[in-house]
């Protein structure tokens, strides 16, 4: 390994002892990656210069939707998203504190605090990652660190695959499930029927989410979004109470997409090991 | 407080008109949910959003890993949108038909968008449940990502792939396709008197009524599978299967016993001895840990993972 860096240019490896010892005294860094994670990000052309982490605790207002009515939480929608984009702002100013060009794995959750039902921690947690080569292309939106919930191998494939992340898109929305009447509910005994007005909710509650999500996207200026992941959580509400979450990395073309010849065809092979 | 704002609850009357234009707004969305899940089709704003990422007006978005967009690419397949489809169903009658209905409601709800979406094929389809307890009754959603092939033009009735992209690409260079999801459900009651299960008995001996009943219900479940099967394609690989045998005691009466199974699986396509076009290389991994070359990846339907709650029959 110590080879690669011998054959870096010279103004590349004065960069990077610059980044390091910012935030880093002495040129060590941190970081969550595995060995796998470690070696692929590397071979890549990325050095991971610290663990960027990102918190806000947060008191989530009290709001109640009313008894029969599909509707979304408005107070509820916005604090969750608002909580998780001040933790994932300061995860960014740290990277951007080490001189990193991005963060990769991040890793974003939501925990419950003993003392009060109400008080929600965010985390964000990841490794800040700086080009070798000092390339300034990897940058993200307006000159700040791209973030990227992919793992160390999955960056090393998105950059194969011709694509390079920009941020970490997210979409959130608390809707409230309504109640059905007494007389529905008699109505509706002894029959399998689809309640409708509860499909509904879940539709809606997805779809407002799954907006939220794309027009980050767009403010990005992204292609696509990868690895989508749609999380169904109920957190501390009430039990017709559910928030839907998107999150996602908002991906570019490097410069132009390759054609799809140029991919190489991953080789099939079969484990002996038992 | 003036008046004015008493009358408003405190808002400006431009605060107020800004908040009842937003609640007409929600009233219209709602409404037009409610048509479109009566008429079986989509809400004009869906559709638009659909549309508008199917032109590449706004971003894709997609499920994939990175490896599997990679993959995709390199075989002309392209995202365009993650859709889904929902329905909550009551159940009345039966629990176990009830998910067979749900299920494929559901199914043909996020066809309904892959549609509109221009799509050839849903990949990487995951069943859903969410865990609200909302009596006798459950929501059924299933995910996924619709993606085009370059060159085909979209088609009116997208293949649903449960499998990832990963997959879905390795199993078309095979000549073989996945092709949606089929469903099986059964139920019975048994109220034969008799001791069924040998209560009070000293001796080992084989419950056979009781078994055969239990055979029964699941074989015709699984005949029901194949007859969805049969619709769609020749094969069903992946299958989860979700059963339970209860005994309802009743003080005056012998007890009556309650069987019900359901079994999902991913249909396929498959001619029969295609070869498949690549070479196998042979490798030691020597990983400690699961590894990804000595672990299958999970995949597939979740929705019965760990279902425990009782309903009604």
């Amino acid at each position: 390994m110590s080879n690669t860096d011998q054959d870096l240019p010279q103004h590349a490896l004065e960069r990077l002892k610059g980044l390091r010892s910012q935030g880093h005294p002495g040129g060590i860094f941190t970081s969550d990656f595995s060995v796998n994670e470690f070696l692929l990000v590397r071979k890549a052309g990325f050095e991971p210069v610290g663990l960027c982490i990102g918190s806000c605790i947060y008191h989530v207002g009290i709001q109640y939707g009313s008894w029969s009515k599909n509707q979304e939480l408005d107070v509820l929608s916005q604090a969750m998203y608002h909580a998780r984009e001040l933790a994932m702002t300061r995860m960014r100013e740290e990277a951007a504190d080490m001189g990193a060009d991005g963060v990769v794995g991040v890793q974003l959750t939501v925990k419950r605090l003993a003392w009060d039902a109400n008080v929600l921690e965010f985390v964000a947690i990841g490794t800040g990652v700086v080009h070798a080569e000092g390339s300034p292309a990897f940058k993200g939106p307006k000159g700040q660190p791209f973030t990227s919930d992919l793992s160390g191998q999955d960056f090393w494939t998105l950059l194969q695959a011709g694509y390079r992340p920009l941020e970490m898109v997210m979409g959130s929305c608390v809707y409230h499930v309504a109640h059905r009447g007494f007389m529905k509910t008699l109505g509706q005994a002894g029959q399998n029927v689809e309640l409708t007005n509860f499909s509904q909710a879940m539709y809606d509650a997805r779809e407002i989410a799954m907006e939220r999500m794309q027009n980050e996207a767009t403010e990005a200026r992204a292609e696509g979004v990868v690895g989508v992941d749609l999380h169904e959580g109920n957190h501390v509400w009430e039990p017709h109470v559910i928030e839907f979450f998107a999150v996602g990395t908002a991906v570019v073309p490097i410069s132009s997409e390759p054609s799809a010849s140029k991919i190489p065809d991953p080789q099939l092979v079969l484990s002996v090991n038992s | 407080m003036s008046w004015l704002s008493w009358l408003t609850g405190g808002q400006t009357p431009a605060e107020a008109e800004q908040a009842r234009l937003a609640s007409e707004a929600d009233a219209r969305r709602l409404a037009e949910w409610e048509t479109a899940l009566q008429r079986g089709r989509l809400p004009g704003f869906v559709a638009e959003r659909l549309q508008a990422a199917s032109a590449g007006r706004t971003p894709w978005l997609t499920t994939m890993t990175a490896a599997e967009l990679m993959l995709a690419r390199s075989h002309g397949i392209r995202p365009i949108a993650t859709v889904s489809g929902t329905c909550w169903f009551h159940y009345g009658y039966s629990w176990t038909k009830g998910h067979s209905a749900g299920w494929h409601a559901a199914l043909s709800r996020l066809k309904l968008e892959a549609a509109a979406a221009g799509a050839n094929a849903v990949v990487d389809v995951k069943m859903r449940r969410i865990n609200l307890d909302i009596g006798e009754s459950m929501d059924f959603t299933v995910l996924g990502t619709a993606v085009r092939f370059d060159g085909l033009p979209p088609s009116p009735d997208p293949v649903v792939a449960t499998v990832p992209a990963l997959e879905f690409a390795r199993l078309l260079e095979a000549g073989i396709v996945p092709v949606g999801i089929g469903i099986g459900a059964h139920y019975e009651w048994l109220s034969r008197g008799g001791n069924l299960d040998g209560a009070g008995s000293f001796s080992n001996r084989p419950l056979t009524g009781l078994g055969n009943f239990w055979e029964r219900v699941r074989r015709i479940a699984h005949a029901e599978l194949r007859r969805d099967t049969a619709a769609q394609g020749n094969g069903v690989l992946a299958h989860t299967h979700f059963g339970q045998l209860f005994k309802i005691e009743n003080d005056d009466a012998p007890g009556r016993y309650l069987g019900r199974h359901i079994v999902v699986g991913t249909i396929v396509d498959a001619p029969r001895r295609l070869p498949v076009p690549h070479g196998i290389e042979m490798v030691l991994d020597m990983n400690e840990a699961a590894s990804p070359l000595s672990t299958a990846s999970r995949h597939g339907h979740t929705a019965y993972d760990g279902v425990d709650q009782e309903g009604e029959i």
